[in-house]
């Protein structure tokens, strides 16, 4: 054993370790500058918070992951109570029920379900041996995906709940869905836009959409956001104002700057040279996950990776997307740089997650 | 592998998101390049307009002195309350709130937020000019983050003028530009204070200084986070001036018409070169009322007010000069060689002319009469003969010359034209020609003569030094903060010789009035050598006063008393017009108050104090009542009509 872990040890994937902590200085940098005037001592909890998500790394990185993968069931069940439980018992904020009180932090059991869904459907397409994948395949794990989603909706957090969907989808596709299929899921998307639009969104989210298309409509409220949002980031300019320097960000003419808006803060103390930085780091990191999916000794493995990754990635375009007043205003992180403790947690467990396919790629 | 073509896909697949991921966060890149380099510039300008105010400060206008260097009008620090709208989110809310705390008017407020809505969202408003030390602290009180944002209190330096309304005329007011005034001035803003009257106006490029700014931090709700630095533009302060304003003759003179309790005005120049040591207007108002921004209510009552205290008499009243118009008469006939000085009339109180007989003001007559007796009794009927003599155009040309009937120049806007009347004015004005009959009227001050108090200053300053009309003028000396520099004296208007022999037959007449056995002999200083001529002029004909009864106010003659010394070396001239003041001893009372300050200061004695006679015209030293009125017989009405009063 002692051997094996040694051995393994040298097969840990230091320079993705090394691109993770690098994001995540630069996001408690963020924080503390975004943070000074009003909640001065707010970036010690994302200390904390990264403490333990070094030890979540730690332990996903330890145990086998099919070891995990054959408990995968019981973890999506837990994931699932939690969802349920959260749904009665969480405490509210903002008008949503999202937190399970835990005393000294709250916990956000929906940063979790991602890797409790990448690890069932992992799982199930991993062990499917017929070749193709059948309708039936992908009705069951869509099922499998759905569950979780609708969940996190009701709470609601559409944001988070959307963030499910890609893992589905990448596991879907490089577990060989039909390009014919594909080719009808994405028409059929095309055609329910219109009915979706009319049925299935809210008036605020109609509204989000609205305003996104043009924010001069709602120069207070959403459209507020993505205007700031943009003169944050295009303030800054090449070198941008320097740390803590920033206007925007420190005179809080952008809501939430430590949090879903950190890129527009890191973009305008930054500028542009820190933008290339973060989104080389965070193209690094998802290039190397690929790897790792690549390299992975079986498709379990390559599936888990791409179904933590995807859902990961997402996240970072959308929220790079909307820090330059590209994408509507929603209320979603930025992965590994955001404030948010479940969040960081969740994320670094994930990357152990991939770590640890890379790191037992040799192993029987 | 188990299967390797599942592999294959797995890897193909993989590559194709390896590809996807890189173009993705090129794109990303592209656009972030886009808006942080390209775009910079106007994303940089909309941040700094986010959180940047440039706040005016605004400058202080000139300090206005009198000639000695005495402080007349002043700044003092004030508080103006604004709303930037650019913080607000709702606006009736702000104005109420600030409504409740201020105890200002809502309505008001809103009417001001209505007049400026065009402007620039991050511009203050300002909604309170001059607030009250409890409304600053009301408001600071509540000034928190989410009660009023979009509150702006400022500090700013207003106009303070002297609190007893003195010289109030000769300042004006200041306040904000009209639309107008923006649009006409370059380099003037809305929200800018300018003078709106008086001095102020005349000069307020010269008293105008130049404002200042400063940049400030501000966050997202607007509270002020600090200054940015280096971004101070200290204001400037307009130019201090020196008036030519004295101000113990400007006191003398509005004590004397406010202890004798009349209305009217006066005008004291120094006739060598028309600098202007007295002027007032009564009633006046506080023009400290128009600093902090005249309400509606203020600003109604001044313009109804049947006294009508924003009007300037002084430049703006045309009233008949009544007597004091005949030494124009006598100069031209002097200077036309229609008489001499030893030129003699009879006058067994009234004469006829073309058909009609004409009253002298003395029903028993002052027998036969000389130029100078004619001045120092005021005897019309000798003017009748020698204006008759004349003609009308050659009382027009002569009076033209010494400043009737022509603007003075002063500097002071609005100043109205009086009339000495002319055949061509009339043939010009009704298409008829002029009837001799009507130039006996005229040649004593009645008739269609009118003239403002300013021109008959002109006009005694120009008969004191000899012919030379001096333009009336307010400034002295100014300094830009370099230190003093006299302001050239405007060039006279005109020039006219005059014989030697024939001014002082005048001067000797205007001497006796006050120093032989004349009409104001209350105006004598012992060694001073006062000249002097009161005049008395009909507000109404006689005929139109007896309908309208005899006991109303505002139909007493108004009292004149022209003035200057000494006699042989002028240095002081001058007119006091006393409205309704019935004759002109009134106004000779405050004439020598203020000849009495004048000379008193000058030799360094104790300046008098003004003691009003106790009830002005019946315990005044009783002149002879002089001449009452140049209307025919005919439209006299029946018993008394003008005449009853002078018996008393």
């Amino acid at each position: 054993m002692n051997m094996l872990e040694r051995r393994l040890y040298f097969h840990v994937d230091w320079a993705l370790v090394v691109a993770l902590l690098a994001l995540c200085g630069m996001g408690i940098l963020m924080i503390f500058s975004a943070t000074q005037s009003t909640t001065p001592r707010l970036y010690i909890s994302q200390f904390y918070a990264l403490g333990l998500g070094a030890v979540a790394l730690v332990v996903m990185l330890a145990v086998d992951y099919r070891t995990l993968a054959d408990r995968s069931h019981l973890i999506y069940i837990g994931v699932v109570c939690l969802l349920i439980y959260v749904l009665f018992f969480g405490v509210i904020r903002g008008g949503a029920r999202r937190w399970i009180p835990l005393g000294v932090f709250n916990l956000q059991p929906s940063e979790f379900a991602r890797i409790a869904v990448a690890l069932v459907l992992a799982k199930y397409f991993g062990e499917n041996r017929r070749g193709n994948l059948s309708l039936a395949d992908l009705a069951i794990a869509g099922g499998l995906a759905l569950l979780p989603v609708l969940l996190i909706m009701r709470q609601p957090d559409l944001g988070t709940a959307v963030t499910v969907i890609p893992i589905y989808l990448a596991i879907a596709y490089v577990a060989g869905l039909p390009t014919r299929i594909l080719a009808v899921a994405a028409i059929v998307a095309v055609l329910a836009a219109p009915v979706a639009w009319k049925f299935v969104l809210k008036d605020y989210q109609r509204q989000r959409v609205l305003t996104f298309v043009d924010p001069s409509k709602d120069t207070r409220g959403a459209g507020y956001q993505q205007i700031q949002a943009r003169i944050t980031t295009g303030s800054g300019g090449l070198w941008g104002k320097g740390f803590m320097k920033g206007t925007q960000g420190q005179l809080r003419f952008l809501p939430v700057a430590h949090n879903d808006f950190i890129f527009s803060v890191w973009g305008e103390e930054q500028g542009f040279a820190g933008v290339i930085v973060a989104l080389g780091l965070y193209l690094f990191v998802i290039l190397r996950s690929l790897d790792a999916a690549r390299l992975a000794k079986d498709r379990l493995g390559a599936y888990l990776v791409l179904g933590i990754l995807a859902g990961f990635t997402f996240q970072v375009l959308y929220n790079v997307s909307m820090s330059a007043g590209l994408a509507p205003v929603k209320g979603l992180t930025l992965p590994l740089m955001s404030y948010g403790g479940s969040s960081l947690i969740a994320t670094l467990a994930g990357f152990g997650l991939i770590l640890n396919v890379r790191m037992r790629r040799f192993t029987n | 592998m188990k299967f390797p073509e599942e592999r294959q896909t797995l890897t193909r697949r993989i590559t194709v998101l390896r590809v996807a991921a890189v173009v993705l966060f090129g794109l990303l890149a592209v656009s972030f390049w886009f808006f942080q380099i390209i775009q910079h510039a106007k994303f940089q300008e909309m941040a700094e307009n986010n959180h940047q105010r440039e706040l005016p400060l605004r400058a202080p206008r000139g300090v206005l002195f009198d000639r000695h260097g005495r402080v007349l009008v002043e700044n003092r620090p004030s508080f103006n309350v604004s709303i930037v709208r650019l913080h607000t989110t709702n606006l009736d809310r702000t104005i109420h709130l600030l409504s409740a705390v201020t105890g200002v008017d809502e309505r008001r407020m809103q009417e001001v937020v209505a007049r400026h809505r065009n402007e620039p969202q991050y511009r203050p408003i300002v909604v309170i000019e001059d607030a009250t030390l409890a409304q600053v602290a009301a408001i600071t009180a509540r000034r928190l983050d989410f009660e009023l944002p979009d509150i702006l209190v400022q500090q700013v330096p207003t106009r303070q003028y002297p609190t007893d309304e003195l010289a109030a005329h000769v300042f004006g007011y200041v306040g904000e530009a009209t639309e107008a005034q923006v649009a006409a001035t370059t380099g003037l803003k809305s929200g800018d204070i300018v003078g709106q009257a008086g001095f102020e106006r005349a000069h307020n490029a010269m008293l105008m200084g130049k404002d200042g700014l400063r940049t400030v931090v501000v966050n997202s709700v607007g509270r002020e986070m600090g200054e940015l630095e280096g971004s101070r533009v200290e204001p400037a302060e307009g130019r201090r001036v020196r008036l030519t304003i004295d101000y113990d003759v400007q006191k003398a003179a509005e004590d004397g018409l406010n202890g004798l309790g009349f209305n009217g005005a006066a005008v004291v120049l120094d006739p060598r070169n028309g600098e202007v040591l007295a002027f007032t207007s009564r009633p006046a108002y506080d023009p400290n009322k128009f600093a902090g921004g005249v309400d509606r209510a203020t600003w109604a009552a001044l313009n109804t007010d049947e006294q009508r205290p924003l009007q300037n008499r002084a430049i703006q009243g045309r009233y008949s000069p009544g007597s004091t118009f005949k030494m124009a008469v006598a100069l031209a006939a002097l200077e036309e060689g229609i008489i001499t000085p030893d030129f003699k009339v009879h006058c067994s109180g009234g004469g006829n002319f073309y058909g009609r007989y004409f009253k002298c003001w003395r029903k028993e007559g002052h027998g036969t009469v000389d130029l100078r007796h004619a001045i120092e009794r005021s005897c019309d009927v000798f003017f009748y003969t020698v204006g008759n003599m004349l003609g009308v155009d050659r009382i027009h040309k002569w009076s033209t010359q010494l400043g009737l009937g022509v603007k003075s120049g002063i500097d002071l806007p609005n100043e109205v034209t009086g009339l000495v009347p002319s055949t061509k004015w009339k043939k010009e004005r009704t298409g008829e020609k002029w009837y001799a009959g009507e130039t006996i009227s005229v040649s004593i001050g009645q008739g269609q003569v009118s003239v403002t108090p300013v021109s008959l200053a002109v006009y005694i300053a120009t008969l004191a030094n000899g012919g030379t009309r001096v333009t009336p003028h307010l400034t002295k000396a100014e300094d830009d903060g370099t230190g003093w520099k006299d302001l050239p004296v405007p060039p006279p208007q005109s020039r006219v010789e005059m014989k030697p022999e024939m001014l002082h037959a005048i001067r000797d007449g205007m001497w006796m009035v006050v120093n032989a056995g004349g009409t104001a002999r209350l105006a004598q200083i012992p060694g001073k050598d006062v000249c002097g001529k009161t005049g008395t002029a009909q507000v109404i004909s006689n005929k139109g006063r007896a309908a309208a009864g005899m006991h109303r106010k505002d139909l007493r003659d108004n009292g004149w008393f022209v003035f200057f010394a000494p006699r042989d070396n002028p240095q002081i001239a001058g007119v006091v017009f006393a409205e309704h003041g019935e004759h002109g001893t009134a106004a000779a009372v405050v004439a020598k108050h203020v000849l009495q300050t004048f000379f008193a200061k000058q030799d360094h004695q104790p300046l008098p104090v003004f003691r009003a006679p106790n009830a002005p015209p019946e315990s005044a030293p009783q002149p002879e009542r002089e001449d009452q009125q140049a209307v025919p017989v005919a439209s006299l009405a029946p018993a008394g009509g003008a005449q009853a009063e002078p018996g008393r």
